[in-house]
């Protein structure tokens, strides 16, 4: 096993095994916690920055017709893609038999690997759990040990879901961030944190379980038709379930047979990573989960969690629904995504608690973020990628900021502050700067992704795209007007008590500063990242492609059949 | 000679590097010398900005183009460069842009002098700078793109400067609001160009090569019609031009730079650059031309009742640039009024830069003296307190006036040539319409030599009267605010008349632009004499009204406004555009965000709690069944034994 191999390994092992000290220290030694608990995370990001490194110097090779991992544990040299590490094999005990046509049963497989899709939304997760680390430095004064176990355990669980190439694996991780959030919510959060709590997790195990459903069919189906291969393996299902849809091209029957299973597959797909994102309609769990949520459950919640739905469609649903997406995805999502970008924004507007405000953005973000994703175009993916990055960077700072602010004056009402720019001049500027980069100011992160997905959705859907731009000037309406009341104007300080009110620490600006400084370099060189993500976006955009030509000349060839008798 | 690629690169990264640094030590190691890295950069660029110029007049017709090798942003189907480029248009540009940035930021270091925000505003302006002269090197629409969002930010940080102060903050957020309305037209227009460009390309020469590319399905009205829409936002044209006035809240210098010479414009920049596009589509040329037109009217008539004369300044400022949208629209038919109208415009743009900058520097040390007061009921008569800034802000003036053989002059002349021309060459309702727009055109001159002659009588004649605030003994400039407007008082008298006359710009820009930019020399340039002479003598009575009605016979004004009092009204309060649209468009607004989120919170939301209920509701009805008595339980099991065994039965 080589060294980048080892290091993914060790970048999924160390926040387990920190949550397990940490959980151990036990109460009274809350120092110690901390500290091995940044340790830890900054570990992680450390390694997380050399494994990104890696992967943009050698970028997948083009033109491929599925994802192939990179650095995967217990690969083989003869198939560096894949590995050997079996976790429930259902071929146990069946070796003896060497009949040819007995069915091959694969096995449930620790399969793990990096490319251009999830390395840098590993980067994110492993940097957002160093600042969330830090801004919990104060604000978690009980039961600290605890909460540092349940965060390392959430940290491990983001990293999993991303890292996850064996189906299987990929649900049981997406589940596992369910339960450290609910008891971070639950225990750490505000007044009504259980309800926020247990609605949080109710609501997206309801939809990721049908999500499992929809995952087990693809299975089951490649299982049965794909020649009796058991795979649980996410590349390995994709060419099998590509490599059928075209073979049932030919012959009516089959092709609807696959046709209507898309569209099963892909609502059950739909149901659990919509909610997830959350699309419009199943969104009302997230400005709840938010504002109870402790600042660092908020920042990871809002930075991470929000994109395992966004990536679960990216990575599963697209490639492996593809006619379904074209033709159930893109008009259904691409709408409610455009409805998503403008009601968000618009309640956003209406908040008067900055909290929530910060929360509906990230409705009206994600909804930039499908928009691109369902142009089904490499444009569009790549903005849509790139919007996952920039929103998690920004909308984490946003609510590392609202914690901070919280931290020295204990409210969140809007209308109880103003003019903190003439006191708070650093927080001001951190709240500025971010907001910008939140409005997709050009020079910052924000403008990359969302011009990308505006392109992209401007190449297949113009109605889309110039509704969607909608959102360019309510998403600086509100963020300008929130800036306006809170930190321009004369100077109004709520109530408080305790030592007086200081600007920025050392410890929040090393919570901050690297997510500022990203933002500006996303937004000035983006270029790596574009480069790093291109073939491995290419994969799935080619698949969608290839059937989008398909289903346009089989629409042709059909009107021609139709138009053909009329003739004669 | 000199590798003109490289300065081109030094031209926006000098003021860079100063607001780099400004912001990163200025306020721990210089805190009151912060200037100085700013008027570096600023001066810096202004010499590459002049090489750069003689390397583009030297040169042949071929624009001096770098970077288009350097991507920023590539993926899928969208390419954008660093690219940059220099030919006529953007070197004159450049020039005028650096070379008033160069002397507002010398005369902001005396104006600003010991404001706590010292630091922070030479690092906006050097920022300002940076992205003002990118989105003119700019030789692709999304680095265009970003930098005219970039000058808004910095547009915004400025205007909002005095953030403490609540109409400060307010101005800076409807500055950036308006404008970015406007910009989302820009992005859209940048997005259909991109769509029908061939390969995608976002780079000037591919966009503009052939316009007729974009002719089907008339999305080149559209595309036009958009990128207008961008510009009437930046440039504050009507019914985009709430923002501009408010402006003024920022501090002197920043009017005078931002939002009178340079950023304003660059909106006139952007429909001139894509003349190629403009001039193949006539409908949306003659859209360009009547919110031009409107707005010159519109802001000349608002200019005439105000008593801040800052806003005066203002809406004069959105009243020229009106005049240049005026001439970009009247670029219709064929390429040759289409050179004829760029001229016009940018040389307009160029003397107008000079001028109006020289006045808010003006009104800028009139408020430095007067103790921060800047409405004209508050003081009177200062000609003899304030020689210095009399004497510049005369020059001012009377070219803004159209005075004759002041830059004013030739510019506005030159415009109002190109509409009589369109209106010439044009048949039917259209020819009528450029007509009235003659004629308008033709008032608003008039017009704008009553209220600048006003603004000057009022601040500098009549009886001498000082507000308190302005202490006993009200100074004149200081050396470092002088300069520079004595400076743009040269400019002001003698840009026209060097390169008025002669047509040395119009034959700079044919060589260097029109020429390759439209594949055809522009109409040969003629004065038309009795124009000049209509305008001459226009102007004259315009000022000569303002002299009668404010010095010699001051209750006249006074009559006027009480017989006109509808009229003086509705001029005063603007035609209450901002309580129109705060009616119209924010308060709808305002309520529909309400309304969402009242249906987020009950609606939505409670659905979802409905559904949570409903296992509740099953276990709610179910619940009977399990009643705890045995007898119960024990008949339920016969009579299930009792059904399955008949089922199997009957089967």
């Amino acid at each position: 096993m080589g060294f980048c191999e080892s290091l993914l390994i060790l970048l999924l092992a160390l926040p387990a095994v920190g949550a397990i000290v940490v959980a151990c220290l036990g109460q009274g030694r809350a120092l110690l916690v901390r500290q091995i608990s940044l340790g830890v995370t900054m570990g992680g990001a450390l390694i997380a920055l050399i494994l990104a490194i890696g992967v943009a110097e050698h970028p997948s090779p083009a033109a491929q017709t599925t994802f192939h991992p990179r650095f995967v544990p217990g690969a083989t040299a003869a198939s560096p893609d894949k590995t050997t590490w079996n976790l429930i094999d259902f071929n146990l005990g069946r070796a003896v038999k060497t009949d040819k046509h007995a069915p091959k049963l694969g096995a449930i497989q620790f399969y793990v690997g990096l490319d251009g899709l999830n390395v840098w939304l590993i980067a994110l997760t492993a940097l957002l759990m160093v600042s969330s680390v830090l801004i919990s430095w104060k604000a978690i004064t009980e039961r600290v040990h605890e909460f540092h176990a349940w965060l390392l355990l959430l940290g491990c669980a983001m990293i999993g879901v991303f890292l996850a190439f064996d189906i299987i694996l990929f649900y049981v991780f997406f589940e596992l961030t369910l339960i450290p959030l609910f008891f971070l919510i639950g225990i750490w959060g505000g007044p009504e944190r259980r309800y926020a709590a247990r609605k949080f997790f109710i609501y997206t195990l309801a939809g990721s379980v049908i999500t499992f459903l929809g995952l087990l069919a693809i299975v089951v189906v490649c299982y049965q038709r794909g020649g009796h291969v058991l795979t649980f393996s996410i590349p390995e299902l994709i060419t099998t379930f590509n490599l059928l849809i075209e073979q049932a091209d030919g012959i009516p029957r089959e092709r609807d047979f696959y046709q209507s299973f898309q569209f099963w597959v892909f609502l059950a797909m739909m149901a659990g990573f919509a909610i997830k994102v959350p699309l419009f309609p199943v969104h009302t769990w997230l400005p709840l989960a938010h504002v109870e949520a402790p600042t660092a459950g908020s920042v990871l919640l809002a930075g991470v969690l929000l994109k395992m739905g966004t990536y679960g469609f990216l990575r599963l649903c697209l490639p492996l629904a593809p006619d379904a997406s074209i033709s159930l995805g893109a008009p259904i999502i691409g709408t409610l995504s455009v409805i998503g970008i403008i009601y968000g924004a618009l309640c956003a507007k209406a908040q008067d608690d900055i909290k929530k405000l910060v929360a509906y953005s990230s409705v009206s973000h994600l909804g930039f973020c499908t928009l691109g994703m369902f142009a089904l175009n490499s444009t569009g993916l790549t903005g849509s990628l790139m919007q996952m990055i920039n929103h998690g960077l920004s909308t984490g700072a946003l609510f590392l900021l609202v914690g901070m602010i919280y931290e020295r004056y204990h409210t969140r009402k809007i209308a109880d502050y103003g003019g903190l720019g003439a006191k708070l001049k650093s927080i001001t500027f951190c709240m500025v700067f971010i907001s910008l980069s939140s409005v997709g100011l050009p020079g910052l992160n924000g403008f990359v992704g969302e011009a990308l997905v505006f392109f992209g959705m401007f190449e297949t859907r113009k109605l889309f795209a110039i509704l969607g731009t909608a959102g360019i000037i309510l998403g600086a309406w509100y963020l300008i007007t929130m800036l306006k009341q809170v930190f321009f104007g004369a100077l109004k300080e709520p109530h408080h008590d305790g030592p007086a009110v200081e600007d920025i620490s050392v410890r929040e600006i090393a919570a901050l500063a690297p997510i500022m400084a990203l933002c500006l370099l996303l937004g000035v060189y983006p270029q790596p990242v574009l480069n790093s993500v291109k073939s491995d976006v290419d994969v799935v955009a080619n698949i969608l492609d290839r059937r989008q030509n398909l289903a346009t000349a089989q629409a042709e060839a059909l009107r021609l059949s139709r138009q053909a008798p009329r003739e004669k | 000679m000199f590798d003109a690629t490289f300065l081109m690169w030094l031209i926006p990264l000098l003021p860079l590097l100063a607001s780099v640094t400004i912001a990163a030590v200025g306020r721990r190691w210089f805190p009151d010398k912060c200037h100085i890295p700013c008027i570096a950069g600023a001066v810096g660029a202004c010499m590459a900005a002049i090489l750069v110029f003689v390397a583009v007049a030297a040169g042949d017709e071929a624009p001096i183009v770098t970077g288009q090798n350097t991507p920023w942003i590539s993926a899928g189907h969208v390419t954008a460069n660093f690219s940059l480029r220099a030919d006529g248009l953007s070197a004159v540009m450049l020039v005028m842009v650096t070379f008033i940035g160069s002397l507002i930021a010398i005369y902001s270091a005396g104006y600003m002098h010991g404001d706590p925000g010292y630091p922070r505003f030479f690092a906006a302006v050097s920022l300002f700078l940076f992205f003002m002269v990118g989105l003119v090197l700019a030789n692709n629409f999304v680095l265009l793109y970003a930098c005219w969002e970039g000058v808004g930010l910095c547009s915004y940080l400025l205007i909002g400067f005095w953030f403490a102060k609540p109409s400060a903050a307010a101005a800076a957020r409807k500055a950036f609001l308006v404008t970015r309305l406007g910009d989302i037209g820009l992005f859209i227009g940048i997005l259909i160009l991109w769509a029908h460009s061939p390969g995608h390309s976002l780079e000037y020469d591919d966009v503009f090569r052939d316009p007729r590319h974009f002719h089907f399905g008339g999305m080149l009205f559209w595309a036009c019609l958009c990128l207008f829409i961008g510009a009437a936002g930046k440039s504050a044209q009507f019914p985009l031009h709430v923002w501009l006035p408010d402006a003024m809240e920022g501090p002197s210098p920043v009017s005078a730079l931002i939002h009178a010479a340079t950023m304003v414009t660059a909106g006139v920049y952007l429909v001139a650059r894509c003349m190629p596009l403009f001039g193949a589509e006539p409908a949306a040329q003659l859209i360009v031309a009547c919110v031009g037109g409107f707005t010159a009217l519109l802001a000349a008539l608002i200019a005439v009742t105000q008593t801040d004369l800052k806003r005066v300044l203002a809406y004069s400022t959105l009243s020229q640039l009106g005049y240049m949208f005026l001439a970009l629209g009247s670029g219709i038919g064929e390429h040759k009024l289409a050179g004829l109208a760029v001229t016009a415009a940018i040389f307009h743009l160029f003397t107008h830069a000079f001028f109006k900058a020289l006045l808010f520097l003006g009104a800028g040390s009139v408020m430095h003296s007067m103790g921060n007061v800047i409405d004209m009921r508050e003081f009177g008569g200062l000609r003899k307190v304030l020689p210095i800034t009399h004497w510049t802000f005369l020059c001012g003036a009377l070219a803004l006036a159209g005075f004759p053989l002041l830059s004013g002059f030739w510019s506005k002349d030159e415009i109002l040539t190109t509409t009589f021309e369109a209106w010439q060459q044009s048949a039917g309702p259209v020819g009528g319409l450029y007509g009235l727009l003659f004629f308008s055109a033709l008032f608003t001159a008039g017009l704008t030599a009553f209220y600048t002659g006003r603004a000057y009588f009022k601040t500098f004649w009549g009886p001498e009267k000082l507000p308190p605030e302005a202490g006993h003994h009200p100074h004149d400039a200081p050396p470092l605010m002088a300069w520079p407007l004595r400076i743009l008082a040269v400019g002001a008298l003698g840009v026209g008349i060097v390169l008025g006359p002669f047509h040395l710009f119009a034959h700079f820009l044919d060589a260097t632009w029109i020429k390759r930019a439209f594949g055809l020399l522009a109409e040969e340039h003629h004065a038309n004499m009795p124009l000049m002479a209509a305008s001459s003598v226009i102007a004259v009575v315009g000022i000569g009204l303002a002299y009668w009605m404010y010095v010699k016979q001051p209750e006249v004004a006074e009559q006027m406004s009480r017989r006109l009092a509808t009229l003086f009204e509705l001029s005063h309060a603007k035609f209450y555009f901002d309580e129109l649209y705060e009616l119209a468009i924010v308060k709808p607004m305002t309520i529909l965000a309400h309304v969402c989120r009242i249906i987020d919170a009950y609606l939505l939301d409670g659905l979802v709690d409905l559904l949570g209920q409903a296992p509740a509701l099953m276990g709610f009805l179910v619940r009977p069944v399990q009643n705890g008595l045995v007898q119960y339980y024990a008949l339920l099991m016969t009579l299930g034994l009792a059904g399955f065994v008949l089922s199997i039965l009957l089967r």
